[in-house]
């Protein structure tokens, strides 16, 4: 019954536990001593802390930053793949290395900057605030550090794929009478959807658990700049433990179940032009139809 | 719908991709573009389409100025060498691309571009493949599908660059045939881009042959396959033995003097006579390798240090029986015979080859 396919390179036995062990040990491990540690607490206890006012207020804040920044960056990080990728610019080497930079520069290096930079009397601040809009110490200033931090996820996952589309397929579409809007809506923008919500869904993971960086520009007044990391964290400070880790198990369920629905939708949008059937059965079935 | 070309001329840097091209191709003329790669076929093809814009000179289309058109306003249809198909869209989504992207007032109802898509589809014979993905298909099934897509918009211009480069050589030859029905079925202007010289002599109306951004020479597949304007057609369009007059003193005299030195001697292997016995006037060669290939036999011979190709039918072969290393004698039956200066002198008239 068993069919042995010979690959190329063999090991598949071997891989798949490493990966497993690897995994268990690294991700799984830590996070099911998590949720042990909070099963001393109880179900109705979780409930109550995580429904408490200042954590789902925290909730908010963090959940919805991450998803503000993810889907400013969605669209500006496109903006930016799409020039990288397709002209090219004196300097277009030296701004390919600028997007890397907030993974490299350490978090709180960067909350600090932008709130000297975004405070009433910093560079862009003193401009901003005379408008009515103010960003450091609230949660627009969240955003703007959220944003920065993830602004690489969705510009390097993107850039690949951008590469990938022939030049012809564009040609195609213009040589049968589409215009450019058309052309990028019903060609171009079909086929990077997936890589956008893979970048979409890494820049929101991101996100959420950002801590570093927003710190410093959130103000973070219980209730209205606070985000739950930094709550956990106080929490810990108050040796309030069990606590902590029930704020964090809640977030981590929330996560899973966001990034799940993210990975189901971005798999649904790239598996759906590939084989569902073989050919030679429609071929059959064709034939079949043409005898009768 | 005519298409005038008019000094078309582009460079890529310091490359020279057209040089001053001149063509008229008449409606409903199927017109081959042959040439090696590099000669600047495709890029006279995208010029035509829109894809490209030439450094100088002109595009008509039936007399009216086309050369700053865009793509979209030239009313051409493309086919790829490599499809270039809309992966993420069905078969009938893809042919039917063309029909949905019309401006509002003009574009027709759902139930009219059902129509339409499916008689295409049946057009290619591929209606039972509507709603399949391109990534299902095989090749020569995609091309098709790709030309019912360029066909779909009513083109007045089908333009194709290398259509059948990709396929194997039996579904080539299929869809050679098969797009010469349909241009004689649908009469619009096609020009086709390909370096298969049996490709362009068997589909063609017209055979451009171009090399290194020029023309050398334009005229029916007959006219360009018996009667080459140049040493480069003679050697282009297929397989061809190149004596020089210098090299083979022999061939100088039995032209009797009316080639000069430096001269150019061009046979086809298939105009070359082989027999067993010493021939006065013929030349002396060892037979190096015999193959049989299909319905021809091609047999090497060597004669002083050069090698001649010969092409034997099978029962000539069969009355020979030609063997390595057997003695023979052989002359041509005919030949070309270019100057030293044969691109800027008139094509001299074929001579027969005279003892």
């Amino acid at each position: 019954m068993t069919t042995h396919s010979h690959r190329v390179l063999p090991g598949f036995g071997l891989s798949l536990g490493y990966t497993l062990v690897y995994l268990s040990l690294l991700i799984l491990l830590p996070l099911g001593g998590m949720v042990l540690k909070t099963a001393d607490l109880g179900f109705a206890q979780v409930v109550e802390i995580a429904l408490g006012e200042r954590s789902l207020a925290a909730f908010r804040v963090t959940f919805g930053a991450s998803l503000a920044a993810a889907v400013v960056n969605g669209f500006f990080g496109l903006v930016v793949a799409w020039v990288l990728v397709r002209y090219e610019f004196p300097g277009k080497r030296f701004v390919d290395a600028l997007v890397d930079l907030p993974f490299a520069l350490p978090t709180a290096v960067a909350g600090i900057t932008l709130a000297t930079l975004y405070a009433g009397n910093g560079w862009l601040g003193r401009w901003i605030e005379p408008l009515g809009l103010k960003i450091a110490y609230t949660p627009w200033g969240i955003v703007v550090a959220l944003i920065f931090v993830t602004l690489p996820f969705v510009v390097r996952t993107l850039q690949p794929v951008i590469e990938d589309i022939e030049a012809e397929v564009e040609e195609a579409a213009a040589s049968l009478g589409a215009s450019r809007w058309q052309t990028f809506l019903k060609v171009i923008l079909p086929a990077i959807f997936p890589a956008l919500l893979t970048g979409f869904a890494l820049a929101f993971s991101r996100a959420v658990g950002e801590y570093g960086s927003v710190i410093f520009i959130a103000g973070n007044l219980p209730l209205i700049s606070e985000i739950t990391p930094l709550l956990i964290i106080s929490k810990l400070e108050q040796y309030d433990v069990l606590g902590a880790t029930a704020l964090a198990v809640v977030m981590l369920a929330i996560s899973f179940v966001l990034l799940l629905a993210i990975n189901g939708l971005q798999w649904w949008a790239a598996n759906r032009y590939t084989n569902r059937e073989p050919l030679e059965a429609a071929a059959g079935r064709a034939s079949a139809g043409a005898a009768r | 719908m005519s298409i005038e070309i008019r000094n078309i001329s582009k460079r890529f840097g310091n490359f020279v991709a057209l040089d001053g091209i001149n063509l008229d191709i008449p409606t409903g003329e199927l017109v081959a573009l042959l040439g090696p790669s590099g000669c600047g076929k495709t890029t006279l093809l995208r010029i035509i389409a829109g894809m490209e814009s030439a450094d100088g000179g002109e595009v008509l289309f039936s007399g009216a100025e086309a050369t700053h058109l865009h793509a979209r306003e030239r009313n051409v249809g493309f086919v790829f060498q490599h499809y270039a198909l809309f992966r993420h869209m069905t078969v009938f989504e893809n042919v039917a691309f063309g029909l949905r992207v019309k401006p509002r007032r003009e574009r027709l109802g759902e139930a009219e571009i059902r129509r339409r898509v499916m008689e295409l589809l049946g057009l290619v014979q591929l209606d039972w493949l509507a709603d399949r993905y391109p990534s299902q298909l095989s090749g020569g099934q995609r091309q098709r599908i790709a030309l019912a897509r360029a066909l779909a918009v009513e083109p007045k211009v089908l333009l194709l660059d290398e259509p059948f480069g990709a396929l194997d050589t039996k579904v080539r030859k299929e869809l050679r045939r098969w797009l010469r029905r349909l241009h004689d079925e649908m009469h619009i202007s096609s020009v086709f881009v390909t370096h298969d010289q049996e490709e362009a002599l068997e589909v063609a109306d017209r055979v451009v042959v171009m090399n290194h951004g020029r023309i050398e020479q334009i005229g029916s597949p007959d006219e360009v396959y018996s009667n080459p304007a140049s040493p480069f057609v003679y050697q282009f369009l297929g397989n061809v033995n190149v004596f020089h007059s210098r090299l083979h003193g022999g061939f100088a005299e039995v032209e009797r003097g009316s080639c000069e030195a430096g001269a150019t001697a061009f046979v086809r292997p298939h105009d070359i006579d082989i027999v067993r016995q010493e021939l006065e006037g013929g030349m002396p060669a060892t037979v190096q390798h015999v193959h049989p290939i299909g319905p021809v036999v091609r047999v090497e011979l060597q004669h002083d240090s050069e090698i001649i190709e010969v092409e034997l039918s099978r029962e000539r072969q069969e009355m020979l029986r030609l063997e390595a290393g057997q003695a023979v004698w052989f002359r041509p039956r005919q030949m070309k015979v270019f100057g030293q200066e044969a691109s800027l002198a008139p094509p001299p008239a074929r001579q027969p080859f005279l003892f």
